[in-house]
């Protein structure tokens, strides 16, 4: 056996002894808390063995390959184990900043936080900026020792939950709009920060506003030079796409197309060949879309525009099976209410998973704002008006 | 040829290079250009004049093709005619028409069970090569019992003909060198990633061209390829192809090591690719506005192209029809 397939090995025991059989029901209706409880249980069990953070570099508990991190991914998904949600921005966006343009105090302080269950959220959009990101209007004006903060953010994913915020906000209001922006390390107990949940289109309160009425936040949580804080946020938006992608495409690979399967298979409509015709149409496209992220990881098809077109290729095809499964299902779908916490975006509940797709069509960049940008930076055609 | 993958895949950048050099200048090239360039011969062993690769090798060649919308026998001979030869056993036969293959003095076509209606350059061919489970009988054109007759073909880059070869007139039967229904399986697999490949190097060419003309184009005082709608698409069919290449990418290493689900990878790069690609070529002409529905202009030889191929060797639904037993 080589080393990978005993690897593989290891991981798919140690999910048979640890992912808990029961915990989409346990998850199913949860509160908040109940949510929030449950995925810090997950992140240090998954720390315990290793593999809360496999992406890092190996000083800050991290270092797995990516042949390992492909393998790790694959058979949670396999074994449908519960996804990282909560720390979902910390271990991903807050780490990526913090690496490419932290100090090493600000990397002392913050990444073994991470590890001990330290949330964070990202406040980078707001009513007025949403796809036009640098249009931003929040304000921190130098004051001293610290910078005062004050605007509104919006649809911070996690934010009710957050001990931390990756925030966006302008330091130079009368420089050109991408120039005078600053990128800070917000503290969300900080006073004059003020979160309020908006209850989203499936019914759940995920996303936050944010309010920040003069809240203080010292000078040494600026991260990266001052009105550099544009740059920062490019370099570090991207960075974390790859691997993140190739576990969703994974999820989608494994339980997700096996919901897809079972639930057309429930509804007796399995020998019907419109219907097998457009399962195995998904099926094709998902394996297209695993070996696009593998590629992506690997770095062999590295495209300027590769992170988009991953993007764009898995929400608009999650958005396409969960509308299926839609269909499949018919009205007896329709009367669950709830899905559980913790689950990826097909967790078999097709009315609200569908629903829920827009969660990827519209965050992170738009899907028409993707197709501009592999049109413009992977196919090279002028740009638009 | 022993070689690492990191040395196949720069011999397999070269061919490539070659070949689309050698395409763009004659896009008809004759049998004895294909071995020539060392292309029928490929798989050929190298005791008997061939290079000894892989299907990896013959699959870019086809690439190759699809994007020139050359015209050839390479998929009739080199393809299938030579694919089927070497799934025989050895023997002096086989050797002998093995080395003609390789050296451009024969173009055997194979014809796989219920395809002999369309036959791909069967009409030039110098042998047919009759596959029944029973193993393979050699015909020749011309002989008593034996018909073939050039059929004509919207896609005027794609030569087809029907075949009769009547029960007495063949010679011996020559036996495969595995298990018969497997082999077939594995022919048909062949034909459908061959093909597939087709279907991406032409629906590349398309995107290609359509994106040069539509960055020079110019109405309403701006390059239309600033217009969104047109850049969406232009993103749209890129993505489409990404996806088939990995997809063929998938299915022709499967094919070329003899993977045993190589068919599930085979059916999803051949229903992919070819249904993308006609897809592809239509928004193409729709890019070009009126200069594309020219003659002249040539896109609608690549959507012939690419229409053919879908039909070739199992329709996008057929294949999906057979992934879906797995279910
Ligand atoms: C579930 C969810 C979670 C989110 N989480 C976070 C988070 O944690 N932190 C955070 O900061 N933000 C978050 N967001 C915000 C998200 O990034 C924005 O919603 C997104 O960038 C779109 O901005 P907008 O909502 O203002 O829409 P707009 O920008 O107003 O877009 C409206 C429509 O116009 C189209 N459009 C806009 N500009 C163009 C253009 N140039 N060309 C073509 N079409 C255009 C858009 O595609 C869209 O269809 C989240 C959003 C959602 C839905």
């Amino acid at each position: 056996m080589t080393d990978l397939e005993e690897y593989r090995q290891s991981v798919r025991r140690w999910c048979a002894d640890h992912v808990p059989p029961d915990w989409r029901a346990r998850q199913t209706g949860v509160t908040g808390a109940g949510f929030a409880q449950f995925q810090q249980w997950w992140f240090a069990e998954l720390r315990s063995a290793g593999w809360a953070v496999p992406h890092w570099p190996a000083e800050w508990g991290g270092g797995l390959s990516v042949a390992e991190q492909e393998i790790l991914y694959s058979e949670l998904a396999a074994a449908d184990a519960p996804r990282l949600v909560l720390q979902f921005v910390a271990i991903h966006h807050a780490a990526a900043t913090l690496l490419a343009a932290g100090t090493p105090e600000q990397r002392r302080r913050h990444l073994p936080a991470i590890l001990d269950g330290e949330v964070w959220c990202q406040g980078f959009s707001e009513p007025g900026a949403g796809s036009d990101l640098a249009s931003l209007r929040t304000t921190a004006l130098r004051d001293g020792g610290a910078y005062i903060a004050d605007g509104q953010k919006l649809w911070a994913s996690g934010a009710a939950h957050a001990d931390w915020c990756l925030l966006l906000a302008r330091t130079d209001p009368a420089a050109p709009k991408r120039k005078g922006i600053s990128y800070f390390l917000l503290d969300m107990k900080t006073p004059g920060v003020d979160v309020r949940p908006v209850r989203n289109a499936v019914g759940e309160s995920h996303f936050c506003e944010i309010f920040l009425a003069g809240a203080r936040i010292p000078a040494e949580n600026l991260i990266g030079p001052e009105n550099a804080g544009w740059q920062v946020a490019q370099q570090t938006l991207g960075a974390e796409r790859g691997l993140t992608m190739l576990e969703l495409a994974e999820r989608l690979g494994h339980a997700g197309f096996r919901w897809l399967v079972a639930s057309c298979r429930e509804a007796g409509l399995l020998d019907d060949s419109r219907v097998t015709d457009t399962l195995a149409g998904f099926e094709t496209e998902i394996e297209g879309l695993r070996g696009l992220c593998r590629s992506q990881v690997a770095g062999t098809s590295a495209g300027p525009a590769d992170a988009s077109v991953v993007k764009l290729y898995y929400s608009e095809l999650l958005q396409r099976m969960t509308d299926f499964g839609v269909t499949v299902t018919g009205v007896p779908g329709f009367t669950a209410l709830a899905k559980p916490a913790s689950s990826g975006w097909e967790s078999g509940i097709w009315p609200l998973d569908f629903i829920g797709s827009w969660e990827w069509t519209i965050p992170g960049g738009t899907s028409e704002i993707q197709r501009t940008i592999i049109a413009e930076r992977g196919l090279g055609l002028p740009r638009g008006a | 040829m022993t070689v690492t993958g990191a040395e196949a895949a720069e011999v397999r950048e070269e061919l490539r290079d070659v070949a689309r050099s050698l395409l763009a200048g004659d896009p008809a090239p004759s049998a004895k250009r294909l071995a020539s360039a060392g292309w029928t011969g490929l798989e050929v062993p190298e005791e008997l004049g061939g290079a000894g690769v892989t299907f990896a090798e013959t699959a870019v060649i086809c690439e190759e093709l699809g994007r020139a919308a050359a015209v050839s026998s390479f998929l009739g001979a080199a393809v299938l005619g030579a694919g089927t030869l070497l799934e025989l056993s050895p023997s002096a036969a086989r050797d002998d028409l093995l080395a003609a293959v390789a050296a451009g003095d024969a173009t055997p076509v194979a014809v796989l069970p219920g395809e002999a209606g369309f036959v791909p350059s069967a009409a030039s061919a110098t042998h047919l090569l009759v596959v029944e489970p029973g193993g393979v009988t050699v015909a020749v054109p011309g002989d008593a019992g034996v018909s073939v007759e050039a059929l004509p073909v919207i896609d005027e880059t794609s030569r087809l003909a029907r075949v009769s070869v009547s029960g007495a007139s063949g010679g011996p039967v020559l036996p495969f060198a595995g298990d018969p229904s497997a082999v077939i399986g594995r022919l048909r697999d062949r034909a459908a990633v061959a093909v597939a490949c087709d279907s991406l190097g032409a629906a590349e060419a398309m995107l290609e061209t359509t994106v040069a003309y539509v960055k020079t184009r110019e109405q309403f005082g701006r390059a239309v390829g600033s217009f969104q709608a047109v850049q969406h698409a232009c993103a749209d069919m890129l993505v489409a192809l990404r996806v088939s290449r990995e997809l063929v990418s998938a299915a022709v290493t499967a094919v070329a090591g003899g993977a045993p689900d190589a068919w599930v990878r085979a059916a999803m790069a051949k229903s992919h690719a070819c249904a993308a690609a006609v897809d592809v070529a239509g928004q193409a002409m729709q890019l070009h506005g009126g200069i594309g529905y020219t003659w002249e202009s040539g896109v609608h030889v690549y959507l012939k192209r690419a229409l053919l191929n879908r039909s070739l060797f199992g329709s996008p639904a057929g294949h999906r029809q057979r992934l879906a037993t797995r279910y």
